[in-house]
């Protein structure tokens, strides 16, 4: 049912329709519905009718097959961040991480848990940061602003660097989830 | 009606002492030998048949294990608290998960976070929170939480710190100096 070979290299499309095709996917980021942590709960009135995030072209998704953008939402416990990893495989290619919250960065107020990891880059690629604790609906609209410029500029690139240094990411992954059972390669 | 319950409590079993007591809600402590018929009594002729929650603290001063048990009478509502002290070293308490399933939840948590062995319970040792834990329970006391984060997590990155007498230089110095205590001895 898995995959049983490494990732193949992204192929360089001409600059002309690289140009095109990230117009079209910064105005159109689909969210995966995956609260990892307290941020969630911010997450909730940005589709409401305040704060209305359907009129950037940013929708909420039932499954990561059709989702363009992760959100780690606050902290992350070594049990979520197994689910995590499956989740963030399983997204289609030109994919997003978006943390939220100081303990995505250096732990937050967490920094001392036994269960909760630290610095959230070793071991998924962040291309945004959103920092608070917890970040207003407001400064996660000034994150997705800032991913799609990203975006446009082509410097998003997160997913391309996860899969050319997935060896670096696995180590330090299997370095805390102790019971690990995933296939190294589940996409 | 709580006076009721005590009264038939005290002629029943030898209770060690009563810890808190208000018109709906009643805590007791007994040995560790009769608090299983404790509980059951309280289930069988008492009407208090819906289990809450169970819960355990560390005493390591007093080398025990204090385990309480918390159940309501929903037609009285009325809450009973039934709690016994427990050798530290290899702790060892019946199980009820047949007889409240619910139980099995909270046996397997404190199994994990504790280890206090509940035999009876099917599906303890089972993973609930912590998937593959190989160190010492962390709610045990002597389990030091910050030394086991730096371990697995990595250590926190400190802030950069930024001294402004490098930037503004003799202006620092003079506003370190109380303004008023200048005048004064200028005078």
């Amino acid at each position: 049912m898995y995959c049983n070979h490494p990732p193949e290299k992204p192929g360089d499309k001409k600059e002309v329709l690289q140009k095109i095709t990230n117009m079209a996917r910064a105005n159109s980021l689909w969210v995966t519905g995956y609260g990892t942590g307290c941020g969630a709960i911010e997450l909730r009135p940005l589709g409401t009718s305040r704060f209305d995030m359907e009129r950037f072209g940013i929708a909420m998704r039932p499954t990561p097959r059709q989702a363009d953008v992760l959100i780690i939402s606050g902290y992350l416990s070594t049990k979520t961040l197994k689910r995590v990893i499956r989740v963030y495989e399983q997204i289609q290619d030109p994919k997003y991480i978006m943390a939220l919250g100081s303990c995505t960065i250096n732990g937050g107020m967490y920094f001392d848990s036994y269960n909760t990891l630290n610095v959230l880059d070793k071991y998924l690629p962040v291309d945004v940061y959103v920092m608070g604790c917890m970040p207003r609906p407001e400064s996660i609209i000034d994150g997705f602003s800032l991913l799609m410029k990203k975006i446009k500029e082509g410097r998003a690139t997160g997913w391309k660097h996860y899969k050319e240094n997935l060896d670096y990411y696995r180590e330090n992954q299997k370095q805390i989830i102790k019971n690990w059972d995933l296939p190294d390669y589940n996409w | 009606m709580i006076d009721k319950v005590k009264k038939e409590l005290e002629i029943r079993f030898p209770l060690l002492k009563l810890v808190r007591e208000q018109h709906n809600y009643l805590h007791v402590k007994v040995g560790a030998t009769s608090a299983m018929d404790a509980v059951l009594t309280a289930k069988t002729s008492l009407g208090f048949t819906t289990l809450q929650l169970i819960s355990a603290v560390d005493w390591m001063e007093n080398n025990a294990f204090q385990v309480t048990w918390i159940l309501e009478n929903y037609s009285e509502q009325e809450v009973l608290l039934i709690s016994a002290y427990f050798p530290r070293k290899n702790c060892v308490v019946p199980s009820l998960s047949q007889i409240w399933p619910a139980a099995s939840a909270f046996e397997r948590e404190i199994y994990e976070m504790f280890g206090i062995s509940f035999p009876g319970n099917p599906r303890e040792g089972e993973d609930f929170l912590l998937e593959g834990w190989k160190d010492i329970p962390p709610m045990r006391r002597d389990f030091e939480t910050e030394e086991y984060a730096m371990r697995t997590f990595g250590e926190r990155q400190p802030r950069e710190h930024i001294d402004p007498r490098q930037y503004i230089g003799d202006v620092v110095g003079e506003w370190n100096t109380p303004m008023g205590r200048n005048r004064e001895e200028e005078k």
